[in-house]
């Protein structure tokens, strides 16, 4: 369960300490790309806690969902649409769905502790 | 076998935030505004102290100044005091441009520049031009300044209205148009206006400067009132000495 804290501060301390930055025209793919990275993220902790977690999936959907929302941004960007808003809406559904569930499960198992 | 599939998954897991951390800190770097740096050498910053201490003594003066005008209110009688008053008034008067004013300066004259008889629409003056140009004169140290015959105060607009140049309300006649001004170095002001680039942005308008240096020139007085509805007073607490 520390792992991945852990590992999310590293990342965030490594990236603060080397000072990255990245050109302004390219701030909404990388905010869009971190917003499909979390969806992942919380979709594989609510796969993790339904025991039906499988590291492919995870990992090609890591990528593919990241790969998926830059590249809308791009097309929306050249088309003139704003279709990155199509992608923020779908992954912050999906987030909310997921932390949703998230919670659910850990209140039930909580429950079923107390209980016992 | 188990446990290491799961140990597996959480390293996964765990890459993936590493990932999205590493992402979110380059974006807020982005995002940050980068702080300005201060690339002024020592020469500059010098420059720049010696600045602010200058404009510090000044306002130094001008404390000391009305302190003790304060001072001469207190300690004369009241009848003194009305005069006191009444010329700080007069003085207040003069400041604003509510009295005649005589003195050294310049006589601006804006003459139509004909290059070319047959083909040439009668020169026009904007009040744009008009306006950075006053803004020049202000800069090269003009004291009081009149275009025709409206004083330039704190609040004269200059406008264009129906293509007729508005200064104070009251529209100013066709070229030429002279302009008075009283300053303290007639010749600088003239050399500076010499070597302007409004000479050029006139020339453009195919209008021409012309500059004359009087010892003695009248600017007249603003006329109509000082509209300061919108002006309140600000209730400042004695602030330290």
């Amino acid at each position: 369960m520390w792992l991945p804290a852990l590992f999310l501060i590293v990342g965030l301390a490594l990236g603060l300490l080397t000072n990255i930055t990245i050109p302004d025209i390219y701030t909404n793919y990388l905010s869009i790309a971190v917003l499909a990275a979390l969806d992942t993220l919380f979709g594989g902790v609510r796969a993790q806690l339904e025991s039906k977690f499988d590291q492919k999936v995870f990992i090609s959907g890591f990528f593919f969902n990241v790969s998926l929302a830059a590249f809308l941004a791009f097309l929306g960007v050249q088309l003139g649409i704003d279709l990155y808003l199509a992608a923020i809406f779908a992954f912050g559904v999906r987030l909310f769905q997921n932390i949703a569930i998230i919670r659910r499960i850990l209140l039930d198992r909580y429950s079923k502790k107390a209980n016992k | 076998m188990m446990s290491k599939i799961v140990n597996n998954n959480k390293l996964m897991i765990g890459l993936v935030c590493f990932i999205i951390g590493l992402m979110v800190a380059i974006l807020f770097n982005t995002n940050k505004s980068p702080s300005e740096r201060d690339t002024r050498d020592t020469w500059e910053i010098r420059t720049a102290l010696l600045q602010e201490q200058k404009d510090q003594q000044t306002l130094y003066e001008e404390i000391e100044n009305e302190e003790q005008i304060l001072l001469e209110y207190h300690n004369k009688t009241e009848h003194q005091q009305i005069n006191a008053l009444k010329e700080s008034i007069d003085q207040l008067k003069m400041e604003a441009g509510l009295t005649n004013k005589e003195g050294k300066g310049v006589v601006l004259t804006l003459e139509p520049l004909f290059l070319d008889n047959n083909y040439q629409e009668y020169p026009q003056l904007n009040a744009e031009l008009l306006q950075h140009f006053i803004n020049e004169l202000n800069a090269f140290g003009a004291e009081d300044i009149a275009i025709g015959e409206q004083r330039i105060i704190d609040t004269t607009p200059i406008r264009d209205v129906n293509e007729e140049v508005y200064v104070n309300h009251t529209s100013i006649s066709d070229l030429p148009i002279e302009i008075h001004i009283l300053t303290d170095e007639p010749s600088q002001l003239m050399n500076h206006i010499d070597v302007s680039e409004v000479n050029d942005y006139f020339a453009l308008e195919d209008i021409r400067i012309n500059i004359e240096e009087k010892q003695s020139i009248t600017v007249p007085m603003y006329e109509g009132s000082i509209n300061l509805n919108d002006l309140d007073v600000v209730e400042v607490e004695e602030g330290e000495q």
